[in-house]
This record gives structure tokens, sequence and C-alpha cells, in this order.
């Protein structure tokens, strides 16, 4: 948390109060490999701030087929933001791919602080452009780069990501199958 | 809810009929699933023309087959390996057959969360034979670089045996036929043999396992491939005396040729009777995960059509695993 804390101080002025506030609306939980913090179908009211370990988001389609939408290591942020936002079930299960280390907010109380604390609106807008940022590197990347290309960038994104993912984990993120994934893999070592 | 169900031993098209069923109730081990899909295999077949109904006596009416995939809607107070919403697979216990249903109860222990990477249907198309596959070459304690003659390399245990054979190593012979020569050899076969064409037994030699998955003259055959000290496992030969008595049979003697050939070659024999289990499923999950195993489909019949799907499967013909789309 201290961490957090940290870095949220380096972008705005943060009261006692207000750091105060966000030490009571979070709880720090580790998870084994495998649990399950939020499933696709049920409600969800919890934002996780990742201090250790690799959590994956994915959504599963009407085929029973997962579609990986986000890795989240450290210093990640990672929920189902259509769900909190839209005030509707998950339409994503995140899940851990190792043991991971968390903070556990709730989604109301986190928006609360904006009420509470106007101070720490410039954060969460921060934390939003950040966000969008991503989503259209994201987006655009896919539309644009190479499926080999892609998976460099994924690479330097995620650099030690493959120890604890499975292939499929990583296809699914780039939008390829497994066997394209493979027949890049085993290009690049002859490079 | 509606169920596809056996009501007397015969014809597929007299036995099988669509019934309006109550729900399974759960007991505090089990879990509910909601069917997406489910699979038939030969064993279903042979049920509905009463070939089993000394071994496996059916009582009437009750709902076919053995293979499923799909969500977990309720769970027994004991449960704690998974979560409702969990999507699973499973080849379900003979005492909770069934899986041509809306729902399905089913014993946590047989139940393994499904592969992530392939749809419901071509989960479904795994448990039975997979599990057969896997028990089977387990059994033998199949290794790295080991000769291994798989037969009928185009059916549903022959086609994932060949592919966990692969993923641990071995050497891989396996026959077919013509038409199927070409795609059984793309599930990584060394050595594909055309039955119609070449003798399996002057192509074979010294091999360490014999997986013998037709039965009858091929299970004596296996000992002219084996080598000294070599392991025969099967499916469809004769039962070994161990597998005898677990059925009661106390009496039981090998056959006197089988038994000639076993200690002529010093090798082993073993039959092998799949039996349901969760954490085989759950190796299974993590092979196909990694694409070491590919499920192979041949049609997916939607519920409406099961019985058809039977007559299919009736046929011989198809090339892999039958499956039906419930939901």
């Amino acid at each position: 948390m201290k961490e957090l804390i940290k870095k949220i101080k380096n972008r705005i002025q943060l009261s006692l109060e207000a750091e105060e506030y966000l030490f009571s609306i979070s709880k720090e939980k580790t998870f084994a490999k495998g649990a399950v913090l939020i499933r696709q179908g049920q409600d969800v009211n919890k934002i996780y701030f990742v201090t250790d370990g690799c959590l994956r988001s994915y959504c599963i389609d009407k085929n029973g087929k997962e579609h990986t939408l986000q890795f989240a290591i450290k210093n990640w942020w990672i929920s189902d933001y259509i769900a909190i936002h839209n005030n509707e079930s998950a339409s994503l299960t995140v899940e851990c791919l190792k043991e991971s280390k968390v903070l556990e907010f709730n989604a109301k109380k986190i928006d609360g602080i904006l009420t509470l604390f106007p101070e720490y609106e410039p954060f969460q807008r921060h934390l939003l452009e950040r966000h969008v940022v991503s989503l259209h590197k994201r987006i655009l990347n896919q539309l644009q780069l190479t499926a080999s290309e892609r998976y460099d960038l994924f690479l330097e994104q995620y650099p030690d990501i493959e120890q604890y993912t499975r292939n499929y984990h990583i296809a699914s993120y780039l939008g390829i199958t497994q066997e394209s994934l493979s027949r890049i893999r085993v290009e690049k070592t002859k490079n | 809810m509606k169920a596809l169900q056996l009501v007397k031993y015969g014809k597929i098209k007299d036995s099988l009929v669509f019934n309006e069923v109550s729900k399974p109730t759960i007991q505090a081990t089990d879990v509910l699933i909601e069917v997406k899909a489910a699979a038939i295999n030969p064993i279903d077949k042979s049920i509905i023309l009463g070939n089993l109904q000394n071994m496996l006596p059916i009582p009437f009416p009750s709902t076919s087959a053995y293979d499923v995939s799909g969500i977990i809607v309720e769970k027994g107070a004991e449960v704690s390996n998974f979560e409702i919403g969990d999507l699973v697979y499973s080849r379900v216990p003979q005492e909770q057959m069934g899986t041509i249903a809306e729902y399905v109860a089913v014993t946590n222990m047989a139940v393994s969360k499904k592969p992530g990477n392939i749809s419901f249907e071509e989960a479904a198309s795994i448990p039975l034979a997979g599990l057969t596959a896997l028990q089977s070459l387990e059994h033998v304690g199949i290794k790295k670089n080991d000769k291994v003659l798989i037969h009928a390399g185009s059916g549903g245990v022959g086609s994932i045996a060949i592919q966990y054979a692969k993923a641990k190593g071995a050497y891989v012979y396996t026959t077919t036929s013509t038409n199927n020569v070409k795609w059984v050899a793309a599930l990584g076969a060394d050595r594909v043999i055309d039955y119609k064409t070449e003798d399996y037994k002057a192509i074979v030699k010294d091999a360490d396992i014999v997986f013998d998955t037709l039965g009858k003259n091929y299970s004596l055959e296996a000992f002219q491939v084996i080598k000294q000290g070599g392991k025969v496992v099967s499916v469809v030969g004769p039962l070994d005396e161990d597998s005898a008595k677990m059925f009661g049979m106390a009496d039981y003697k090998l056959p006197e040729e089988l038994a000639k050939l076993i200690s002529g070659k010093e090798a082993s024999y073993k039959f092998i009777f799949m039996h349901p289990n969760g954490v085989h499923l759950g190796e299974l999950k993590s092979l196909i995960e990694d694409e070491k195993i590919k499920p192979i489909i041949d049609k997916v019949y939607p519920f409406s059509e099961s019985i058809e799907a039977f007559t299919h499967l009736a046929s011989g013909r198809a090339k892999g695993k039958i499956v039906i789309k419930i939901n």
C-alpha cells in the first residue's frame, strides 16, 4: 500500500485524511495460482492493484473458448470495468497465473474518494488517460502490425511472462492461433 | 428437462426416445452441470443393442451417454474444488450416466475444468476416449523413446493415444486404412501403416508396447511384434485375471493360448477398463491447452437430431468423434 501511496503522491498532493481513507478502503491480499477473483456472469464490486505476481482477464465466448483481454503485472490495475461502470454482471473472468499479491478496493468506495477528497481527481484522471492510451495502442497494433511484431511488443511489455502463462493465453491475447504463435517463436530462434 | 432416453434394448430407432424428465438432484459431493455438449462412443451403441446387458445392466428408462461439457450451476455442500460458473468436462460414472440431457449431476471426483482453448463441443469429445488412452498407456509406464504400436489410429481412442504417446516422447506405429493415412499421420504418428496394403507384423519389430484397441486376433498377434519382456495393454481383448476378479469372476483363468504367448515373451498383458477420473482429465486439459492433443470431431449434431447421431455412430464411418450440441 505504501508504494501505491508513494505513486499517488508523485502526482498529487494527498492529505493525511485522504491517505487514511485509502488505507481504510483497501485490503492487502495474497491469492494462490489459479485463484479466480472475478467470475464471468457474477457480480463485481472490486478493483485490484497488483503489487506482485501476474493476473489475467479474459472473456469466454458462447462456444466456451477463452479470449484474453489483459495481463496485469506489478503496478497494474485490473478489474471488469464494463461490469462496474454499466452496473452489469461480469463479462470477464480475472484469475491469478501465479501466486499474486494485490490491494483490493471496493469499487464504490474508490469512487467515493472523489466526493470526499476532490484533490484525488487528477490522479484518477491520470489513471484513466493511461488506460485509454494503452487501449488505443492495443487496438492500433492489432490493426496495423504483423503477428510477429505484436509478439515482440508483447514481450517488451511483459518480459518474464512466458514462464507462467500458457501458449493459448498469449495466442488469444494477440488474436492468433497457437500454431501461428509456435511458428513465430521457431522463426525467432532461427534469426 | 428434456433428455434422450433408452427405453428398451434393441434397434437404435426403436430404443431411444426424447422424454421430459425431472432435473437431477445432487448429493453433497456432486456438481450439477448445465450441459452444453455431449459426445457418444461405441459403448453407448453397445448398451442400446443390449450387448452389455450382463456386465452393465441398465434400468429403463435411462438417459444415454457419458461424455459431457458444460457449466456448473449447483454444487453439493462438500464440494470445495469447483465453483458455480466453472466450465467443466467429465466422463460421468456409470451410476450417473445420462449426458444427453439439459442437466446432469456428477460426482466432483469425475470432473475437471475444461481446457480453455477449445469449444464445449471439442471438450465433450475428449473424456471417455482420452481417459482410455491415458490410463492404458500410463498403466504400461510409457516413456521417452519407447516403440509403441497403437492399433486403429483413426478411432476415438487411437487418435488421442497417438498424440498422448508422442507427447511422452515415444516412437509411434499405427494402423489405419488407406483413406485415413494422411490425417492420422498429421496427428504425429512416426509410421502409419496402411493395413489394406501393408502387413503391420512385417513392419513392427521389438515394440516395447502394443496398445490393442481391436481385440480378437490382434490381441494374440501383439506378442509377435513385441520385444522380449514387452507389454501388451488392451481395452477390448480378453480380461486378465486381476480385472476378472474386479468383475467378480474369481475362478477366471486367462485363455490358454494367450497365457502361452505371454510366458513365451516374458511379457505382461493387462486389460484396462477405463475409470472416470477428474485428475486425469486435468492432465489431459494441460496437454490440450499446449496443443499436444487436439480433438478430432467428425460431426456435431443438434440435440433434436441425437438419434441420427447414434445411427451415424452405428454406421462405423465416423472419422473422429460424434458430438451432440445440447444448448
